[in-house]
Parts: structure tokens; sequence; C-alpha cells
């Protein structure tokens, strides 16, 4: 989706930059990747996604983010449903795995989650596609630097996830061959404003 | 392994196209991709980075194991300290046991595979799975991986169908995606019905108790993910003191493994974390087991050499740029292939087949370059080979050619001037095609150059000398120069006649001992540098030129390494060190006085590096210069650094395997479209052109001095060097 950088006054040149380079480098490798300026818009977003790639089912791990956006009204809205039973069950019947992440890497395209809470290992793994969210202003440059604010935090997180594309493999005559064992599509939104839903 | 055993390995492997054309595709596109995922990054820094924090890991190591087991457990971890393969693998057993547990899932360790882990859990009864793509194709053949990082890579398409369809008791396709689903769909199943999973771990941070696993294929998340036991099982080198030191490694890592940037999955965990198990029930805290294992490390950090393989990260590099492994992949090796393999399966899974294995090394030294660790992989190779001679010996007749022969010039010369002789029925236009009896390996798709009848050192009294003479150069021949290639030797001379030197050659120098050190006899490689420095050490000449790298090598960085422990002759063979230079780089500083008195050559040119020249002397833009100055088309060559397989005593050792590699290099050098193939080394000159009059091709290879000679007719006052 094309932003209109017009609409986007407080975001600073630099974040515009690495905004850039992330996105340059996720699609080589084969995410797809959109920004929308608001939360309305990111809800708005998901509904049409899950309408255009026909998703019935859907599993969400929440989150301060995920809950902000209100999703399952989303999910509803746009003819699909949540899943039930356990965490397992809810994440193996989904389509479509949502659940949101912390921080954004843009030299390697990579998104960074505290996965300690299982559901959020669960939805971003067993569905055949996978929606990421993240706020815009969690984006820092280098891997360096995102490993260096981790190591800054004090306590590691029990289940720390780096996902870089959707699940590869080229074990078979070094043919690269999309979505092994996790995900076959990754679909990453970034949300301005959205780091301050609380997360 | 016996070297018969090892001879005929290579011969299959070699037979085996799918090997060879996998690891051949890989390894060309390799070289160029990974150079453009390091694009923006300082490899050298890097490299050096790792180096460091490995190194002080293995310098603390213990320490660091305390610290790990402290911090993994206090966030809820079991820290086991394993030390043999025996002793993990009865863990493991005995934990499935006491939970009951029947179904184990698995992704990719080399741990595991180091200590034979499925094998033995089967014996126990156990249904341990692996979910790496790659792992399982080769866990349903039953084979062993061929590759650190790319377990499945000798296999093809079809061969990997059959053994699915076997697997699943119905035909499949050849059509790799729709494999890839398969084993999606079956591997899946057992992701989620499995009690226990078990994984390795890339590095472990002693400061947070974390391990860091990285993966591609996502089998890595859902092994620590679904079920409620995890069990990791981490070598003692893979720590690291601090969270931070993650980085460099995890910015290598990608980059030199697979040339990706990064791995599409990098998971850190730090201890316990919740689970589902198969029944649906939610745990706060699962299960979490890390086994660090020993098995050899300890005694490894404890060697003064060898400690410092301990710095390697498991990225295979140094297998996916060795042209061994391109050829008969995991051949060469055991669990762990190719160099690094050699040196690890001497520590930690089976030192005899090792001391057979490291045979298979051809000495070219490229590894080096790429090493993440910055491990000088050759040097521990040949430390490998020396302590295996000192060990087991050397058969009685290659003792005798190295220990008695060798180390005496008398004898030697007069056996080479006989066998001048000898080799006399063998001979046609100055090549030999074919030997007899067990020396015909030699000439296998090669001619060999005979024996010059003159030798060079029967020639210096008659070599250019410069008009007015400027200043001196002293010359070391060695043996391929001496014997073979005369007429490079005159060449030089003729060159730095015509630049005013006068080229002094020392009547006491003698073979550089680089083919002694080569098979392990570092006595008699110290007996010929102490001659050879002696030979050297009253000349009054700034400089010690040589035209052979191999000899350059030993003279200016062997030398002072293996004499370093002697009070007397460490200096002395430093002082030779500083003065010793191949002869392009000498005459590159020299070049503007060339240039004018060269008549412009007018051919096209393709240059080949030569692995000592290129990776010891970091020489590759000189000589190319030179040859343009000399009027030169210069075209390159892809790849050209590619060894030519000569690699000494190498191709009388495998001789199948040399000629592979050289069919390679006649490939890039044919592939030129060049009339004449110029180079800086005479063994590469022996290799590559005996393999163009075998394939009878009319193409000239010629020294960078013979080049720069043919363009300098008439301007020394001598006659003119020739060939022979
Ligand atoms: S020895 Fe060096 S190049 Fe080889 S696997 Fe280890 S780190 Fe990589």
């Amino acid at each position: 989706m094309a932003i209109n950088k017009a609409v986007l006054p407080d975001t600073d040149r630099n974040l515009e930059k690495l905004y850039e380079e992330f996105v340059t480098r996720a699609r080589a490798l084969g995410a797809e990747v959109y920004r929308v300026p608001n939360l309305a818009q990111a809800r708005e977003l998901v509904g049409r996604l899950i309408q255009e790639m026909g998703v019935r089912k859907v599993a969400l791990a929440e989150s301060p983010l995920v809950t902000a956006l209100d999703l399952a009204t989303a999910v509803a809205g746009a003819g699909a449903e949540v899943t039930g039973g356990n965490p397992r069950e809810r994440a193996e019947a989904a389509d479509l795995g949502i659940s949101s992440f912390e921080m954004a890497i843009a030299e390697t395209g990579t998104l960074v989650q505290d996965a300690t809470e299982i559901n959020r290992r669960l939805v971003s793994m067993l569905p055949p596609v996978h929606l990421a969210l993240v706020p815009t202003n969690r984006l820092v440059g280098t891997l360096q630097e995102a490993i260096n604010s981790l190591a800054a935090r004090g306590q590691i997180p029990g289940y720390l996830a780096f996902v870089s594309g959707p699940s590869r493999t080229a074990d078979i005559e070094r043919v690269l061959t999309i979505g092994v064992h996790g995900p076959g599509k990754v679909v990453i939104i970034f949300v301005d404003g959205g780091g301050s839903a609380g997360e | 392994m016996s070297k018969t055993a090892l001879r005929q390995a290579t011969r299959e492997a070699l037979a085996n196209a799918s090997v060879c054309s996998a690891l051949g595709r890989f390894a060309d596109n390799y070289v160029i991709a990974r150079e453009q995922a390091y694009r923006h990054k300082d490899f050298e820094g890097l490299r050096r980075e790792v180096a460091r924090i490995k190194r002080e890991a293995a310098e603390r190591m213990e320490e660091l194991a305390d610290q790990f087991t402290r911090e993994a457990t206090r966030r809820g971890a079991t820290v086991f300290r394993a030390a043999t393969a025996q002793d993990a693998r009865e863990y493991i057993a005995r934990l499935a046991r006491s939970r009951g547990i029947k179904t184990i899932v698995k992704s990719k360790s080399m741990a595991s595979e180091e200590i034979h882990l499925n094998e033995y859990l089967k014996e126990q009864g156990l249904d341990a799975v692996e979910t790496d793509l790659g792992e399982w194709i080769i866990q349903l053949s039953s084979q062993r991986p061929s590759h650190m990082v790319m377990p499945a890579i000798h296999l093809s398409r079809n061969e990997v169908a059959e053994i699915f369809s076997k697997e699943i008791g119905e035909p499949v396709e050849p059509d790799i995606s729709s494999m890839v689903k398969l084993a999606r769909r079956e591997l899946r199943k057992k992701f989620l019905s499995a009690w226990m999973g078990i994984s390795g771990g890339n590095i472990a941070v002693a400061e947070t108790g974390t391990i860091v696993m990285v993966t591609n294929e996502g089998n890595g998340r859902l092994t620590t993910t679904l079920p409620p036991v995890h069990v990791i099982i981490v070598g003692l080198e893979k720590l690291v003191p601090r969270f931070t030191d993650v980085a460099p490694i995890l910015e290598v890592l990608p980059r030199s493994a697979t040339a990706q940037h990064i791995t599409t999955y990098v998971t850190m965990i730090t201890g316990a974390v919740p689970a589902v198990d198969p029944d649906g029930n939610y745990h706060e805290k699962k299960e979490l087991h890390i086994i660090l294992l020993d098995n050899g490390r300890t005694r490894m950090a404890g060697d003064p050499v060898f400690k410092e393989a301990l710095q390697c990260v498991r990225c295979a590099a140094c297998l996916n740029v060795c042209p061994i492994y391109q050829l008969v992949g995991g051949v060469f090796g055991d669990v762990y292939t190719g160099g690094i393999g050699t040196v690890l399966t001497a520590f930690f899974t089976d030192p005899q087949k090792a001391q057979q294995v490291q045979n298979l090394c051809l000495g070219c030294e490229r590894c080096r370059d790429y090493c993440s660790g910055n491990i000088d992989l050759p040097g521990l190779i040949g430390e490998l080979r020396r302590r295996t001679v000192e060990k087991e010996g050397m058969s009685y007749v290659q003792r005798v050619i190295f220990e008695k022969v060798l180390v005496n010039r008398g004898v030697f010369h007069r056996l080479l001037k006989a066998a001048s002789r000898l080799q006399k029925p063998f001979t046609r236009e100055g090549k030999i095609r074919h030997l007899p009896l067990f020396l015909a390996g030699l000439t296998e798709g090669r001619s060999l150059p005979a024996i010059a009848e003159i030798p060079f050192r029967e020639r210096v009294d008659r070599l250019p000398r410069p008009g007015r003479v400027t200043d001196r150069v002293a010359f070391f021949s060695g043996c391929l120069v001496d014997f073979v290639y005369p007429g490079i030797g005159e060449s030089v001379a003729k060159v730095l006649a015509s630049l005013g030197f006068e080229m002094l050659c020392p009547e006491g120098q003698t073979c550089c001992g680089y083919p002694a050190r080569q098979v392990g006899l570092t006595d008699s490689f110290a007996e010929l540098a102490r001659q050879n420095i002696a030979a050297f050490e009253n000349i009054n000449a700034g400089y010690v030129l040589t035209a052979c790298p191999t000899c350059a090598e030993a003279l200016k960085f062997l030398y002072p390494q293996l004499l370093a422990d002697d009070p007397v002759w460490s200096k002395r063979a430093r002082a030779l060190a500083e003065k010793v230079t191949d002869f392009s780089s000498f005459v590159f500083a020299h070049r503007e006085k060339l240039v004018p008195f060269m008549i412009p050559l007018k051919q096209k040119v393709t240059y080949h590096d030569s692995c000592h020249l290129k990776r010891r002397l970091r020489v590759t833009g000189e000589p190319r210069q030179l040859l343009i100055d000399a009027g030169a088309e210069l075209v390159e060559m892809t790849p050209a650094d590619l060894c030519c397989g000569f690699g000494g005593s190498y191709s009388i050792k495998f001789p199948e395997l040399s000629r592979s590699v050289l069919d390679r290099k006649l490939q890039a050098v044919l592939g030129s479209g060049a009339e004449v193939v110029a180079l800086d080394c005479p063994g590469c000159q022996m290799q590559i052109s005996g393999g163009l009059d075998h394939e009878r091709r009319p193409m000239r290879v010629m020294h960078t001095a013979e080049i720069l000679a043919s363009c300098l007719a008439g301007t020394a006052q001598a006659q003119d060097g020739k060939n022979n």
C-alpha cells in the first residue's frame, strides 16, 4: 500500500531511511511489507488482507497492540472466524496467525519478538501464513544495535525470536523452496503510532 | 580406515556424478554470493573479533561452563556436564525412559551426530525423528551428513524422491516443491505428537545462560516450542562470555555458511518457558535440559597448537571453498568433514581415521582466507600430519628418499641426473606422456615435463649479465627451476640484467624442504632449512629472489616458524626471511625501468593465481600489471584463483583427485579464450601445461619471467635463455 509521506509529519528522516532499508531487505527475502499511519487504518488493512487472501480461520496471539486494534472484531468483520480449542489446536487449525513484534532491524529485514508466551510462538509458526504487526518507531539500524539494546535491558526474555522472511530450505539440490516447517508467507504491517499502544 | 580404503572411497565419490555436480555448482556460486553478503561489512575486522572472543572463551572454558550452568539453572534449566559421548547419550535415554517418552523430534545438531545419538536411541527403543529436511532425508536413507550445513547436498532430487516413496509407501514425483510439502505434512504429525525435542545450539552465553540457534526451515523453533521436554546438546566450544559477543558471530555465521545476511530464524532461549503438551495441557515451565558436551574439547583447549580449532563457529566456509571437498564431499572427513572436519575428527570422533583423512588436504591454503574464526587451518592440518608421522612413522622408501636423499645435495643431484638419462625412452618433445608400472598414475591425464639434461645450477656461469652492474640480487632456484624449468631461471637473470642487477646463485642451496614438511618430516625439513640459510648468509645482496612461490613461502614464513625455538638459528632464519621476495613483486617495484625496453607482446594472456602466491605472499596485482606493461591483452579466467591440483607429492598420492581438480582448472583456462596462460609458479606450470598437453591443446603456459624475458629480446648482453 502506498503511503503518502506528506501525511506523516512527525516521523523523522532517519526512521524513513531505516524503513526504506527494511522494506528492500524484507522484500528480497520474500516478505510482504505494508505501512499504515494509525491504528484505525491498521485494523482496516488487516480486514482487507483477510478478505483478499481468502482466509477463513485466524489465530490471534494477544498483546497490547493486538488488543488495541480489537482484531477479533476486525476478523469477524472480514467474514472469518477466530479459531477455538487449546492453544495448539487454535494455531494448528488456522489459515492465518497474527502476532505483534517489538523490534525491527533494517539492515537484515528482521523482526524481533519476545516469544516467551506460548501463543506467540504457536501462531507465528504453525499456520501457513503469518501476519506480523510492528510499531514503526521500533525500527533499529543494525543487528548489533538490536543485540546491544536487548543486552541493556537486563534480564533476557526466556524465548527471543528473530524472524526474517518466510520459512525456507535449500536442502534438495540447493534449490530454494519456501514454506517448509514455518509459514510460507509472511506479511508485515508497520503501524505508525503503534508504539503508544502500551507495548 | 586404511589408505587403500580411503583411495577407494575417493574414487567412488569421483564416479558419483551428483556429488560432484551439486557441490561444484554450489561452490562456484558460493564465492560470489558470499562476497555480496559481506558487502558493506568488514569481514577481516569481524573475524578478528570472533577469533578474539572464542580464544578468550577457550582459555576460560571451565570457568564459563560453571557460569553458564549457574545462570541457566537460575532461569529454570537443568544443566548436565557430559564428559564423554557415552555420558551424553545415556543421560538422554535415561531422561526419556524416566518420563515414559517414546516419541522424539530432533532439529539439526552436529553435536548429536558426533555422539551418534540416533543409533543409540534406536537401540534403546526410542523413535527420534530428524526434522531438518536434509537431515531427515539422510536419516531415512541411513546415511551420514556429507556437509555440516547442507547435510544432503550429495543427493539428487530423484534419489530423494525414491527415499521418500519408500518412507510413505507410495510413488513420489521428483518435484522439489511438492517433496518439500510432503516433508512438511509428514513431519508436522511428528512434531505434534512428540513429547521430547532435541536440538543443538550455535552459541551458549555464559553471562546469561542463553542458547542461540540459527535455522532457516523453522524446525528448530517447532522442536523448541511444541514438546514439553526440550534437550539441548551443545559443545563446550560454543560458550562465549557475554551476551554482546553474540553479534559478531551472528554477523559472520550465516554470511559465511550460506551467503545469507541472516538466517530466517534466530532463536535465543534463556531458561524454561511455557509449553502446551500433545494432550493440550498447559505447562507454566517446560522441562529444559542443557547438556554441555566435552568429549575431547578440554583436551583440545589444553593443546598449545590445536586450541586454535576451538575458534571455529561451524560455518563450513572451509568446506565450501575446498577444491577436494567439492569433488569428494563427505569422504573428506568423518562426522565433521573438510579441513576443520579433519582436525575435529582427530579430537572428537575417530583419531585413527583422521590420520588417513588428513592426507586428502591438497595444501592450497584457500580455506584460511575464508575462515570465520580466523583459524590457520592449513597450519593445523600440517601439525596433524607431523604428529601422525611422528607416531606412525612412514614407509621405508619414503623415509629413505626424504631423510637420506633429499638432505644430501650430492646424492639428490646425482639421482636426478640419472633419472634424466633413464627417462629418455619415455620422452617426446620434452614431455613424458606415459610412465611404466606404479608410476603410471603420475601421467594419468597429464603429461610430465622431462627432467632437464643440464640443470640450472650448471648454467649459472653463462647467465645474462647487465652491461653495468648497479646492484646484486641472490636467486633461490628451488628444485623445479633447477631440474625441470632451468629456462625460468635464465629468464629471471635476463630480466634482472636489463634492470642492471647481477644475479648471484649461491652454491650451497638445495631443496627448500617443503616436500619434507608436506609429508610430516619436520627433522628433514629443518635440516634443509639450515643448509639454505647457511648458503645465503654470506652473500652480499639485499634481496633473495625466487621464481617459485612455494619456495618463497618456505624461506619467508615457514623457516622462522620452524626454527623459532632455536636460539641461534631463529635469528639467522629471520635475517634470511626478511630478504626473500618473489620475482613479480621485485620486478614490479622496478618496472618503470623495464617498460622502455619491452617489445609489446600483443597476445591474449590469461593469468592463473598460484595458491601460495596469492594466499601466502598476497601477490595478485603485480604480475598482472607486468603482463599489461609487456603489451599483453589480459583476459581473466573464472575462477582465476582455483587451485590447479598439483600440490607437490599430492599428485602422486591421489592422482585421480589431482587430475579432477586440474580438469576444473583447465575448463577455466580454456574458457578464457587466451593464447597464453601466465603464472608465477613452476609447479602450477608443470600441472597445467601437462593437462593441456594431454588434451592436445596448443595453448602455451609460461612463467611471468619467461614472458617478460621474451619481450626483452636483445637488451641484455649475454645469450638468450632458452627453456631446457
Ligand atoms: S574452520 Fe573456519 S571456515 Fe571452517 S567451519 Fe570453522 S569457522 Fe568456518
